[in-house]
């Protein structure tokens, strides 16, 4: 793993689609990181020709060294077949006055395994820290399986810190509603799911708005 | 007048519990019928029912709609087929914008009657000419469905989405609860509007005001899961009066 340093007030942000994710970040003072890790079949039409997400492992390590940092992670996996993805976040506020968001959201078809590892640590000398991580994972299947493991450690006092995990399935009041308007159960689970994939795709930056109008084109195709 | 819909002896129970306890009603071509009922008398298990609602289990009975067993069909082809529930509590499906869902929907039909899907252009002018109808705001393309909507917006939203499918049978269920009478009114004045001599309403509620503006051509009082009383529209002046006590 390679580490990259972000030098006082410079600005790293890239979106990456179905490309191994391996990163080392130091931030200095004032530095910004927003990154998007975003696993989803090829050609979505026909998820179970695409091949490429078996055991696909996401690393993202970030340390802030220097006060105001700003740290955005956002990850997507929207899995079939027997893919497994796992996604692990390492986000260290070593000093205090930085913020960091986090949202990592599977979807999980068939036998697909996704697995979340969240490490967010605040130091004790890293005070006014503020730090979000949300987990939120559906399960379409019931053989497929989700394990999600954050792990807080706080040693500050004066911080906001919020983390929140969840796994659950569509909402059936909501696909009852659909279907009552005539739309067919499989289209209706389609809409629901790409609903709650939307905002992490969203979430990419206009400057990027090329491959996140790709993105939403392609979670869009099958509805 | 041809026969749209017939329930024969109609049972049916929700987690075992038996609710509906043998309903009979036919409904034809043209006709507004109401339903009344004291709570828990089955009024909301027959919507759900008629619609393929999966929490409710049918146990005996037939249901016809222009023949054809209604029973047997999948929830989103008896909305295809013409069956329109407008729901006493709206669902939020939040991420999924009103535009979205609605000429997904209206394309399904369209799909289902053998007919080519709406253009962008033709579709955004019929959303635009309902939504003028229920005076909904503009803004309503891109919210979600029902996410964050007042409840006099998600009651119109309904009635605005009944405008936009043309059901041959709408259910009404409790479409007047929550509203304030600016809200009713206008929800009241588009069903009437929507009104035709092919298409009929069932419309439930536990107060007559909803009957000064939707006039029904019969009222049924359901009490036990069984329909107990038919009369016309004084029936309902009468319930407002006396209560159920001396009818149920």
């Amino acid at each position: 793993m390679a580490t990259m340093v972000l030098h006082k007030g410079e600005r790293f942000e890239r979106v990456y689609v179905n490309e191994p994710v391996d990163l080392h970040i130091v931030q200095e003072a004032g530095s910004q990181v927003k990154i998007h890790v975003v696993n989803v079949p090829k050609d979505i039409k026909d998820p179970k020709d695409f091949k490429d997400l078996k055991d696909v492992r996401n690393t993202i390590v970030v340390e802030q060294t220097g006060e105001g940092c700003e740290t955005e992670i956002y990850a997507l996996a929207y899995l079939h077949g027997d893919d497994a993805v796992t996604t692990e976040t390492h986000v260290t506020h070593a000093v205090g006055g930085g913020t960091s968001n986090q949202l990592i959201k599977f979807v999980l078809n068939d036998t697909s395994r996704g697995h979340f590892i969240g490490d967010l640590k605040i130091a004790q000398d890293a005070q006014k820290t503020e730090a979000h991580q949300t987990n939120r994972n559906l399960l379409l299947s019931e053989d497929a399986q989700m394990r999600t493991q954050p792990q807080l450690e706080i040693y500050a006092d004066d911080v906001k810190a919020t983390h929140g995990a969840s796994t659950g399935q569509l909402d059936e009041s909501a696909l009852f509603y659909m279907q009552q308007r005539g739309i067919g159960k499989q289209k209706a689970r389609q809409l629901l799911v790409n609903a709650f994939m939307k905002d992490v795709i969203e979430a990419i930056s206009p400057q990027n708005s090329a491959i996140r109008e790709q993105l939403i084109a392609h979670i869009d195709s099958e509805s | 007048m041809s026969k749209l819909l017939e329930i024969k002896n109609l049972h049916a129970s929700i987690a075992g519990k038996e609710i509906l306890k043998g309903v009979d009603l036919v409904i034809n071509e043209g006709e507004v019928h109401a339903i009344m009922g004291p709570n828990g008398a089955g009024k909301s298990t027959l919507s759900a029912v008629l619609t393929g609602n999966p929490a409710y289990e049918v146990t005996e009975g037939t249901v016809l709609l222009h023949g054809k067993d209604l029973l047997a069909m999948e929830p989103e082809v008896r909305a295809r087929e013409g069956v329109f529930l407008s729901f006493q509590y709206p669902v939020e499906i939040p991420g999924v914008s009103m535009v979205n869902f609605m000429r997904t929907a209206v394309n399904e039909k369209r799909a289902y009657e053998g007919k080519e899907p709406l253009s962008a252009k033709e579709f955004l002018a019929l959303m635009r000419e309902k939504k003028k109808m229920l005076e909904l705001a503009d803004k309503l393309n891109n919210r979600s469905v029902n996410e964050g909507f007042s409840g006099g917006e998600k009651k119109k939203n309904e009635i605005f989405q009944m405008a936009m499918l043309q059901p041959c049978l709408a259910i009404l269920d409790e479409t007047d609860s929550g509203l304030d009478i600016d809200a009713l009114r206008i929800v009241a004045e588009g069903v009437n509007k929507l009104k035709t001599p092919e298409n009929a309403s069932i419309v439930i509620t536990h107060y007559q005001r909803l009957l000064d503006y939707i006039v029904p051509d019969f009222v049924h009082v359901l009490a036990d899961g069984k329909i107990v009383k038919t009369g016309d529209k004084n029936l309902a002046l009468e319930l407002e009066e006396h209560g159920y006590d001396g009818i149920a």
